[in-house]
């Protein structure tokens, strides 16, 4: 019948943007990314990386290293969450260096002491 | 942490410039040319402590990115510590579009990378272990007659470093070097993982255009790699295209039948789908195959998910398909 027909073809059209409209869905919570399951087979990583916590703490370590709080946003998002739980690890333990200047300063002492105690011997005058 | 120290460098590598590796002529592949100079790479003098932007604008350029280190900077440059994290460097490239390929530890690949035409960036520590100068480069060539390694570097354009000093810095540096691929290309040396991993790096930075190029390519040379299917269908998926999603899923499944994260993603997906009989039998293998592991987690919330869904109202979707076993 063709009313009938025009009723079914309404419903499956409804029914299908209906559909699709659920589709559109952002990535959805409940898929594994690709580097999430590639870490999970890394038997050195730690079992339960909570990744939310590790951002929020390397989020905090680069507004405290000087970076402009609306650049951190994007450089965290450039990273995987195996990599973010790394670097946190790394600012944290990252020893605090000191200026160029201070490091030269560093190296005459090294040099002479090293001079001192016969080690090398580049400030011979010969 | 890393600085980039002009001055001090040249008198750190004096002091320990110890022979321990070979000259280059002992190393180099029989293949590979006597000397390489990637004379075109372009040079950006860094700013002070400003290593990591100029020589990931170096590689950026070189790889076709319209880039300066200026705008960089705010991507890579941590201030209170003068310098950029290497970590930081390979995302940042992500941003821009480019696959970040980081090298194996041995000389070979960055050998085969010069060959390639592409310039390598190094890490290098221009100190000692103990007093370290941390110092990103790029590395554009080589000449094994004259035992050279030239670079680009700091405010020199081009940098000539006998040959065993620059494999002593890059060695004491932790032997880290990348360089910057269009998501197309694969290097003849790449291994299927690591190119995959780099792959997934993009998709987790949301560059799921640059990925998708990337996984494709990762298919059409190694077919039967499952993570590089279970990429295809995670972008495909973000991307809301379901069916695709759900053959590059099959696929990884049939290619690597104990592939958690694909069963969990395929069992998501006929979730929505409405088809909740093939969900609930790929989420039970799913959640067998996680336990114990990083995934459990997901796949448990997943499968609470799908065993609280009790009446679908829409039937199956997907029908008139062979699932995996």
């Amino acid at each position: 019948m063709r009313m009938n027909g025009f009723r079914r073809a309404c419903v499956a059209v409804l029914s299908a943007s209906l559909i699709s409209l659920g589709m559109q869905a952002p990535a959805a919570a409940g898929v594994v990314g690709t580097a999430e399951a590639i870490a999970s087979q890394d038997s050195n990583a730690r079992a339960v990386v909570d990744a939310t916590l590790a951002r929020a703490d390397v989020r905090a370590e680069l507004e405290r290293m000087g970076v402009n709080a609306a650049d951190v946003e994007g450089r965290l998002d450039a990273l995987s969450d195996a990599e973010v739980a790394t670097l946190a690890g790394q600012i944290g333990e990252a020893p605090a260096g000191g200026d160029a200047l201070a490091v030269i300063g560093i190296v005459f002492v090294v040099l002479i002491i090293l001079e001192l105690v016969g080690v090398i011997d580049i400030f011979k005058k010969t | 942490m890393i600085r980039c120290a002009p001055v001090i460098a040249t008198l750190a590598v004096a002091l320990t410039g110890c022979a321990t590796s070979p000259p280059l002529a002992d190393g180099l592949p029989l293949t590979a040319p006597r000397a390489i100079e990637l004379d075109s790479t372009p040079y950006f003098p860094q700013d002070d402590y400003q290593c990591g932007p100029a020589a990931l604008a170096t590689l950026l350029v070189a790889s076709g990115v319209d880039v300066a280190p200026g705008s960089l900077a705010p991507e890579v440059y941590l201030p209170e510590r003068r310098g950029s994290l290497s970590l930081e460097l390979v995302g940042a490239a992500r941003r821009h579009g480019r696959l970040p390929y980081v090298l194996a530890s041995t000389a070979d690949e960055m050998v085969e990378e010069l060959e390639a035409g592409r310039p390598v960036l190094v890490l290098q520590n221009l100190g000692v272990s103990k007093l370290p100068r941390w110092h990103f480069a790029v590395l554009i060539g080589y000449d094994a007659d004259r035992n050279v390694a030239v670079l680009r570097s700091g405010r020199e354009r081009r940098l000539e470093m006998k040959w065993q000093r620059f494999a002593g810095t890059w060695h004491r540096g932790g032997r880290f070097a990348m360089t910057t691929l269009r998501p197309d290309q694969i290097p003849d040396h790449a291994e299927p993982e690591r190119f995959v991993a780099a792959a997934a790096g993009l998709e987790a930075a949301g560059q799921r255009s640059a990925a998708a190029v990337a996984y494709d390519a990762a298919i059409m040379r190694w077919p039967r790699e499952p993570r590089a299917w279970l990429g295809r269908g995670n972008v495909a998926y973000a991307d809301g295209d379901r069916a695709a999603a759900a053959d590059a899923w099959s696929r990884a499944i049939m290619l690597d039948p104990a592939d958690a994260a694909a069963r969990n993603n395929l069992a998501e997906l006929l979730l929505e789908a409405g088809c909740l009989d093939e969900s609930r039998r790929q989420i039970e293998r799913a959640s067998a195959l996680a336990r114990g592991t990083a995934l459990e987690t997901a796949v448990s919330e997943s499968r609470s998910r799908i065993d609280a869904t009790s009446l679908v109202a829409a039937r199956c979707q997907l029908e008139d398909r062979a699932w995996p076993d």
